[in-house]
């Protein structure tokens, strides 16, 4: 069985418009999302009746959680406090403009949805706002995977896709416990994966096109789809609608965001 | 230098005292309290004023709040969850109003200015985990959380409370190979390895009538040595067993 999965669509229409053309065109069965509806992109409503008028399960984003519970729900989503004040403005728009039934359907949409050996999830099984980056610690990504109880964990948040096979793994474990015999044993988990779907409406991996991920259940290949689209008809829809040009522009160049190096050194801690 | 470090006091002043000479025997330079001081009894004020007030000679306690002191700061609405789920599951509705009475406002207000854990060296002291202070760390709990644990902090030890249990789990050697694959291809296979990495259970102080535990850890060798410490009528206040 072949199955789409993608991630992070915030708002942008053409692009999701795009991605369901490229799932038709390779006979995918299945579709699922992990989240981020909305958020930095000019048409929020559209995506989410898109969605759900094609029945897509989809997991709650931490973009899609801010919209129901406000702001403060964020743990940390911005990587400079200039990202941060394009941020809240991006937040404000789509809060002013997502319809009543938008925000009810982002509210009761799962954290985690789990499918046979599979499981998916916005950011981490952790929760939305977590990073699994592609180089975090191999154990840590092995626990993320493992705390499901599946073989193949999805994810999306970072906006740039990838396959991780995590392998050979051992573990030589001794236990010393007051009134037991000492214990020693080797963990040795069977191989596991993490499969980044990357990000349909913002990419981040250095060219404008969208990606998303297609999978075959049967011999477990992963495919990661670039899909060209009119992104600058999305550009010109930002700038019209009054968001912030600085997300035109980062759209155009696939870019994560321009203005980190203002300050790179920024954790915030709300 | 030796640390004797404790948890799971629960509101008990008599095991507190009996455990507290029992330190004293061993020359401790620092003594840790990794939470669970107060319990839903009657004793729990008289023990923290206890620990409020070292006597002259006795060490200064280090304290960081454990789960009962997490629950206490939800009722007296201080906490980060604005309800006491966790208790009413664990314990009903009931321990609400028990747990209420039990301890008092300015204890609260007090409990409100401890740690969250201590990070001394390469150990993290603190009662749950990096995670929270109702991660219940046990023996049998697989080495990936383990590992996960204690790198959230970067950390070669983890001393914990959660469990009351006393154990000594390490991590003694692991690795794990890892291929990523981008829109770029490929990129070259790594081996990540750890090796010696430590959680300790240090027992609990309060919880097992009549019967103490607690842990002494030397930084400089690694060493962790387990004490338990009879009290009560009738058992004296020895040293039952070391190891």
């Amino acid at each position: 069985m072949k199955i789409a999965v993608m991630s992070c669509i915030h708002g942008n229409y053409e692009a999701l418009n795009a991605v369901l053309s490229d799932i038709d065109d390779h006979k995918a069965e299945q579709i699922f999302c992990l989240g981020d509806l909305v958020g930095y992109g000019p048409h929020p409503n559209a995506v989410v009746e898109m969605i759900r008028s094609l029945d897509i399960p989809t997991c709650q984003g931490c973009w899609d959680e801010d919209i129901v519970e406000g702001l403060n729900a964020c743990d940390c989503s911005y990587p400079s406090l200039l990202a941060e004040s394009r941020g809240k403005a991006a937040h404000a728009w789509t809060d002013q403009q997502i319809h009543p039934e938008t925000r009810e359907y982002l509210a009761q949409l799962p954290l985690t949805i789990k499918e046979k050996n599979m499981s998916f999830v916005h950011g981490s099984p952790n929760g939305q706002h977590e990073y699994l980056l592609p180089d975090v610690n191999a154990f840590t990504a092995l626990e993320r995977v493992l705390s499901t109880g599946s073989n193949v964990l999805f994810c999306g948040h970072t906006h740039v896709p990838y396959v991780r096979t995590l392998d050979q793994t051992k573990m030589l474990v001794k236990v010393e416990q007051q009134g037991q015999k000492d214990a020693h044993y080797q963990f040795t988990p069977s191989v596991r994966r993490i499969v980044n779907a990357g990000s349909v409406g913002e990419p981040r991996h250095g060219r404008p096109h969208a990606t998303y991920v297609l999978y075959d259940t049967d011999d477990q290949l992963v495919t990661i789809r670039e899909i060209e689209y009119d992104y600058q008809k999305t550009c010109a829809d930002i700038i019209e609608k009054g968001l912030p040009p600085i997300f035109a522009w980062r759209l155009a160049q696939g870019l994560e965001f321009a203005e980190r190096a203002d300050d790179p050194s920024h954790v915030c801690e709300r | 230098m030796k640390w004797a470090i404790l948890s799971g006091l629960v509101g008990n002043l008599t095991a507190y005292e009996a455990v507290l000479q029992d330190v004293q025997q061993h020359q401790v330079d620092e003594l840790y309290i990794l939470g669970d001081l107060v319990g839903p009894n009657a004793t729990s004020e008289a023990l923290v004023k206890r620990l409020q007030n070292p006597r002259k000679g006795e060490p200064t306690p280090q304290i960081c709040t454990g789960w009962w002191e997490e629950q206490c700061l939800i009722l007296h609405a201080y906490g980060q969850k604005p309800e006491p789920t966790a208790l009413i599951e664990k314990y009903g509705a009931e321990m609400v109003k028990t747990l209420w009475d039990a301890v008092s406002r300015e204890t609260v207000t007090w409990i409100r200015s401890l740690e969250f854990g201590f990070m001394e060296l390469d150990c993290l002291l603190t009662h749950g985990s990096s995670v929270s202070v109702a991660d219940d760390l046990r023996p049998d709990t697989s080495p990936l959380v383990m590992c996960d644990r204690l790198g959230r902090l970067d950390a070669n030890y983890l001393f914990c409370g959660r469990s009351g249990l006393q154990f000594n789990y390490q991590i003694a050697d692991g690795s794990s190979t890892s291929t990523v694959i981008t829109l770029n291809g490929a990129t070259p296979t790594t081996t990540m390895e750890t090796s010696n990495k430590f959680v300790v259970g240090v027992g609990n102080v309060g919880l097992t009538p009549n019967l103490a535990s607690y842990t002494v850890y030397s930084p400089a060798s690694g060493q962790v040595n387990f004490k338990q410490v009879s009290y009560g009528f009738g058992k004296g206040f020895g040293n039952r067993k070391a190891s």
